[in-house]
């Protein structure tokens, strides 16, 4: 007993360490930046479209949510915002403006308000607005068929779509190099690695994220494609090819960390990050869809509160 | 609860951000046309999605193949060239006979069945050339999505 750390509280009053949901959502978005700034280089003015409109109207369906359920005005903690430009940063810049209207009506409404708000969504409202869309219009995310009239002098073909459908030899084209500073087509703000990076460890560093999940995120993907890949290297891509392509980069540091719907004691944080990055590749190289990011947050999301029921032994005993 | 100051800022992203969303729609739709020659170009069918890589076919830096071994009408005469589907695509949607083919050719001159539908066209084109030059894919699933 004698080695036991022992925790002082004190009474109250306590002082606030001034740190904010408003000022973790605009620190995310800054985060998210580098990443966006890019795709809006790269796509031109409809991503800057995408992007504005898709920001404002996840503030207006929350402020309109605000109204109709006579709750205080939540739009300033920034969140509404942070759901918009992320919803922004996976779908391609050609995306008509009703399907971002629609998108962000799913992911702030469906996905956050009628489960209370912030804090009480059970997944991630923009995980689950993608994946909706993606069930009800799947030709908006073909990539191919939606930037068919760019051409940005490198292949323009999405590459997990071409893996999935035409094998490895339609990928030998992209190397490590070029994805990551992202010579490759996809979201407006999912495809530049290099970005991703840089802004998921600023918000490590920050503590707005938690390094337990995006790290064994990564590391789930890379192992579990290196097993398929040394399986069949015909048939099944790199480990390092499926951390840089897809959502696998924006998911590890921007979907999977979101903190309602991800556990937050340590062991669970490990099991969440490992499973969700296991399904994505095993979705990838042997499910039906293109890339399995989306359905294995969603899958680890149903999965939390069952995860954090594994708790650290209580400290003292009763009676 | 948010301070007025938080909600100023939201405001104003929303009220800009629609603003520059909303013109940004508007400007990209009023100025957006199709490039001169196709880049790429998505065919669908009921066997899957064929991307076709247009400029990669046409360019000198890429197959360098000219306009008329696809484009059989009319003649030399590049400008005037149309789409393969505004003649083969045209009798399945309307069992007429496609207002280009009258371009060059006197109706009684044609029968139904000399104008194939689309699907065929591609695939004696596409698979007749690959097999021709030993160059590109043949197989169904090399070209389509399945």
């Amino acid at each position: 007993m004698s080695n036991q750390k022992k925790f002082i509280v004190s009474h109250a009053p306590f002082w606030h360490d001034g740190s904010s949901i408003t000022e973790r959502s605009y620190n995310t978005m800054i985060a998210a930046l580098p990443a966006v700034l890019f795709g809006i280089f790269q796509y031109g003015l409809p991503a800057v479209a995408v992007v504005s409109f898709s920001v404002s109207c996840a503030i207006f369906w929350e402020l309109a949510m605000n109204f109709v359920t006579k709750r205080s005005l939540t739009i300033g903690d920034g969140n509404a915002a942070l759901i918009g430009l992320l919803f922004a940063m996976l779908v391609p810049a050609t995306l008509p403006w009703w399907a971002v209207l629609t998108g962000t009506f799913v992911a702030v409404i469906i996905g956050k308000q009628i489960f209370g708000g912030i804090g009480s969504n059970a997944f991630n409202p923009v995980v689950l607005a993608i994946a909706i869309l993606m069930v009800s219009w799947k030709d908006l995310f073909d990539f191919d068929e939606a930037l068919l009239n760019y051409d940005l002098e490198f292949t323009m073909l999405y590459p997990i779509a071409a893996l999935k459908h035409f094998g490895t030899a339609s990928i030998e084209s992209f190397t490590a190099g070029d994805l990551l500073l992202g010579k490759q087509t996809g979201g407006i703000g999912a495809t530049f690695g290099l970005g991703l990076i840089i802004g998921g460890i600023y918000l490590i560093i920050r503590g707005f994220i938690r390094w337990e999940i995006c790290l064994t995120f990564l590391f789930a993907v890379f192992a579990t494609a290196l097993v398929f890949n040394l399986y069949d290297n015909v048939r099944f891509a790199g480990p390092v090819f499926h951390i840089l392509t897809g959502y696998t980069l924006i998911g590890a540091f921007f979907l999977a960390t979101e903190d309602s719907s991800s556990p937050v004691n340590f062991i669970p944080m490990l099991i969440f990050g490992v499973g969700a990055g296991v399904l994505t590749v095993l979705i990838r190289n042997i499910g039906a869809h293109v890339d399995g990011v989306i359905y294995a947050i969603l899958v680890m999301n149903l999965l939390n509160p069952v995860l954090d029921k594994i708790r650290p032994k209580a400290i003292g005993k009763v009676g | 609860m948010t301070s007025k100051k938080e909600l100023q800022i939201a405001y104003s992203l929303a009220i800009i951000l629609f603003i520059v969303g909303v013109l940004s729609y508007a400007f990209a739709a009023f100025s957006a046309k199709a490039p001169e020659l196709p880049i790429r170009l998505m065919f669908k069918g009921v066997a899957g999605k064929v991307l076709f890589d247009h400029k990669i076919h046409t360019e000198d830096a890429g197959y360098a193949i000219s306009c008329g071994e696809c484009h059989h009408h009319p003649g030399e005469d590049e400008a005037a060239i149309r789409a393969c589907g505004d003649c083969h695509n045209f009798l399945e949607k309307t069992e007429a006979l496609p207002p280009a083919c009258a371009e060059c050719h006197e109706v009684d001159e044609i029968e139904d069945s000399e104008v194939i539908k689309r699907v065929d066209a591609f695939h004696s084109q596409c698979i007749g050339c690959h097999k021709e030059n030993e160059a590109g894919p043949e197989k169904c699933s090399s070209c389509h999505v399945m």
